[in-house]
């Protein structure tokens, strides 16, 4: 093969890789936009009684928290007053070098408590528990860092005793409401194992006493991009395979499961970078495999705000923990792939992610490359070029617009017209320079996922302005 | 630009121009679609807060006095507001009761509204619907009664909830007997949304249709409709537990009717399921032993104490603890004699729980 047939036949590979990712998320958008118009229809209906059912299903909140020292307490008494008639706190010390324990004992005077602690999931030693004196519903589980996000959750879900399992993360903000709104599915649907809902920058917007008072939009460009981003991978990145359940990741900042389920599945996989998304992947492979009926569901409501990073250091950080993580996750679940009795999941989603989430940023880095040879060997047709490289840009800001239209539609959380205008600029002037930048990060990911890299617990500055 | 306008480009190529043509007018057209939308929003707030202005203290009064509700001056009542007084006097209607409920129907009778809400129920939108059969139900107006009944079979679980509820809020008997037994069929329906109907109905109107629904179902749509069993007169629960206890060994609809046990009927049997294959049925005999508290019983859970499930032996434990003739001292030579250290653990745990520790 010459390198003439190699570049003839890469331009065809190129093609295929643009037609059918941009396909893809154009029809995730078709079917999102239907989602979420059929899901606003009801959502008044349903809202106005669900304060003052006595049906509604008790919730265990966990928090699992390493070195929170700065914001836990602030944290914890936001989350106890979350609107909802009946839900527990557990707090998971994760074996916290600072004073985070200290300070839950001090601030909600927590007694060391002889609970049957039952580990029915795997996680490193509890060395104890602690029930507040103060508030009937908060616990506190005092354990031996287990080097994970994943294993604190799991020592929490032990510690839980009602049927829902909420996990959170310690520094998320939380719509007050956000319980309320999550829980529909399962009043809904009692094949419901998993609901995931809208998690939001926080960059930019007001936070006082644990509550997001106002919403804006940050200063900063990198999180500013991620604002857009969050609302594309959201409202319709999710949206659009939960109608026909393939949604495969339900963020790891504020999911609600179904304990029973998730006990039986084994909890969260400590091993796993991304354990949120391998815990989903897994829910769908062990329910498929037991031929039972389930729903893993997706409501768009906003219902957590999480700080996104602002350098460049901690936003290739995550990216990269990120597609190491996917890798992983879908390695750790291959089984899903091609399953005859798969469905949509196994058909669809699980597909789309391995070819156009998973192996992308191959494709688009070398794509740069092959632009580069072409160009250095003379045989780029630069109008050509320009054309396809117009089509790109352009469909990257047509899924941004059509995002940014759902979230007007439905919850416009962004109150100033002028922070409208901000966030299309933002999604024109993102196709010079971030994209492609976090195509390398993602690139690097890939590798250290087949080189098989460890993940420990990671922090991010917090950015929203607190108020206490 | 004369490259752009060239005639020889391949197929692709010019398959791509045209994408690009096609992807800036869509974007455009969605640019300026929610630009639009956002004055919408804007403008229609605006207006919104004008109508409030005029129009809450009138919804206030009228709740407040009959006088008022018949004789107070309306604001007029502009062509566009019309939707937001329906919202408007729905939202009042939903939040009261009684002779409240009685004075917002005659001011809505004098504001148009059972107009609005016919002229909404010929539309064939799902919402305009929706909107329409609960301000008839709010109204107790019988005059769409059997549309409104063809409408509680309608596939969209908004507008078929809407309108049970609507049904049984018009004429509460006639409505109950109807909605109580599509209860099973339609799992859709919210279940909060389901209690509040039947509350809002009445024990005394809920119970002997609920109490025939049950007994006539299958084993999975009586577990399922036992939830709804707190809601109907105390003495036709207990009978209905107590049959149910007496004739199934089926382990969901035992465990559903063991939730309900109040009194002290049945509770032979309810003392040899702790022996029941399924551990929770074990687990709330065990809790239902210990809320009828009697020293026959102590024996049966003292020996769930070391039961293979956790939740049993938990539920076990905090029965003894809470057992109303065993004292501090009783509790504590009970945990001595325990041998196993899963029952000696649980017991320490309950009785920590209940300020033994």
């Amino acid at each position: 093969m010459t390198l003439e047939d190699f570049v003839l036949g890469g331009q065809w590979v190129f093609l295929a890789y643009f037609v059918g990712i941009n396909l893809g998320y154009l029809m995730q958008n078709v079917v999102a936009a239907i989602g979420i118009r059929k899901y606003l229809e009801t959502a008044n209906q349903f809202e106005a009684e669900s304060a003052f059912s006595a049906l509604d299903i008790p919730i265990s909140i966990v928090v699992p928290a390493y070195n929170e020292s700065a914001s836990i307490i602030t944290s914890v008494k936001a989350l106890l007053q979350l609107e909802y008639p009946q839900y527990e706190l557990v707090v998971v010390n994760d074996g916290s070098t600072d004073d985070t324990l200290q300070k839950l004992i001090d601030a909600f005077d927590m007694r060391q408590f002889p609970e049957a602690y039952r580990g029915r999931l795997q996680s490193a030693e509890v060395r104890n528990l602690y029930r507040s004196t103060k508030i009937r519903n908060l616990r506190v589980v005092d354990k031996v860092n287990g080097g994970s996000k994943a294993d604190a959750s799991n020592a929490g879900i032990n510690a839980c005793r009602y049927p829902l399992v909420c996990v959170v993360d310690a520094d998320g903000v939380l719509q007050p409401d956000s319980l309320h709104r999550v829980v529909r599915p399962f009043l809904e649907d009692p094949t419901t194992v998993a609901v995931g809902g809208t998690v939001r920058i926080a960059n930019g917007c007001t936070v006082r006493q644990g509550f997001l008072e106002k919403v804006g939009l940050p200063r900063n460009f990198l999180a500013l991009v991620q604002v857009v981003e969050y609302l594309r991978a959201f409202l319709f990145g999710r949206m659009g395979w939960s109608p026909i359940n393939g949604l495969l990741i339900i963020s790891g900042a504020f999911g609600l499961f179904h304990k029973e389920t998730l006990v039986e599945v084994g909890g969260y996989n400590p091993e796993a970078v991304g354990e949120d998304m391998e815990l989903v992947l897994r829910l769908h492979r062990i329910m498929k495999e037991k031929k039972r009926p389930y729903r893993i569901t997706f409501v768009p409501d906003p219902v957590c705000w999480t700080d996104a990073p602002e350098n460049l250091r901690d936003l290739k950080g995550q990216r990269v923990r990120w597609q190491h993580g996917l890798g992983q996750a879908l390695m750790l679940n291959k089984s899903l792939i091609g399953n005859r009795e798969g469905g949509a999941v196994s058909w669809v989603a699980v597909p789309f992610y391995v070819l156009f989430e998973l192996f992308g940023p191959i494709v688009e880095v070398a794509g740069y490359f092959f632009i580069i040879l072409c160009a250095s060997m003379g045989w780029l047709s630069w109008p050509e070029a320009g054309i396809f490289l117009g089509l790109a840009i352009g469909l990257g800001v047509l899924l941004s617009t059509s995002a940014i239209m759902l979230e007007e539609l439905s919850f416009h959380m962004f109150p100033r017209t002028s922070q409208l205008v901000t966030l299309y600029a933002v999604a024109i002037l993102e196709n010079f320079g971030f994209r492609q930048l976090t195509a390398f990060w993602r690139l690097q990911g890939l590798i250290r996922w087949l080189r098989g890299g460890k993940h420990k617990w990671e922090t991010i500055t917090r950015s929203a302005s607190v108020v206490d | 630009m004369d490259w752009l306008f060239r005639s020889e480009f391949d197929a692709i190529t010019t398959i791509a121009l045209w994408s690009i043509a096609a992807v800036v007018v869509t974007t455009v057209v969605l640019f300026v679609y929610t630009l639009g939308l956002r004055y919408v929003t804007v403008v229609s707030a605006r207006r919104r807060r004008a109508f409030l202005g005029n129009w809450r203290d009138v919804f206030s009064a009228a709740a407040l006095s009959t006088e008022a509700a018949r004789r107070q001056e309306l604001p007029r009542l502009r062509r566009v507001d019309r939707l937001d007084l329906l919202e408007e006097w729905s939202r009042a209607r939903s939040v009261v009761d009684g002779s409240a409920a009685d004075n917002l129907n005659i001011l809505a009778v004098r504001a148009g509204i059972p107009e609005l809400a016919a002229g909404l129920f010929e539309q064939r939108r799902v919402q305009s619907q929706i909107m329409a059969v609960q301000t008839f139900g709010y109204l107790r107006d019988a005059s769409h009664y059997g549309a409104i009944a063809a409408l509680v079979e309608s596939p969209s679980t908004a507008l078929s909830i809407t309108a049970a509820t609507s049904l049984v809020e018009i004429d509460p008997a006639r409505g109950v007997a109807l909605v109580v037994p599509m209860i099973a069929a339609r799992r859709d329906w919210p279940r909060n949304r389901v209690s509040i109907l039947l509350r809002e109905a009445g024990t005394d109107i809920v119970s002997e249709p609920m109490y025939r629904t049950i007994r006539s179902a299958n084993n999975k749509d009586k577990t399922y409709l036992l939830q709804f069993a707190r809601l109907i007169e105390s003495e036709v629960r207990d009978a209905l537990v107590e049959e149910l206890i007496r004739e199934t060994n089926d382990a969901a609809v035992l465990t559903a009717a063991l939730k309900l046990v109040s009194g002290y009927r049945g509770v032979p049997r309810i003392a040899s399921l702790t022996q029941h294959k399924a551990w929770y049925v074990r687990m709330q005999a065990a809790k239902v032993l210990g809320r009828i508290g009697q020293q026959e019983h102590l024996a049966i859970l003292e020996s769930l104490l070391d039961d293979p499930e956790w939740w049993v032996r938990y539920r076990a434990a905090q029965s003894i603890a809470s057992l109303p003739f065993l004292g501090p001292n009783e509790l504590r030579r009970l945990q001595g004699r325990q041998t196993d250290p899963f029952a000696v653990d649980i017991l320490q745990q309950s009785f920590a729980e209940v300020g033994l520790a």
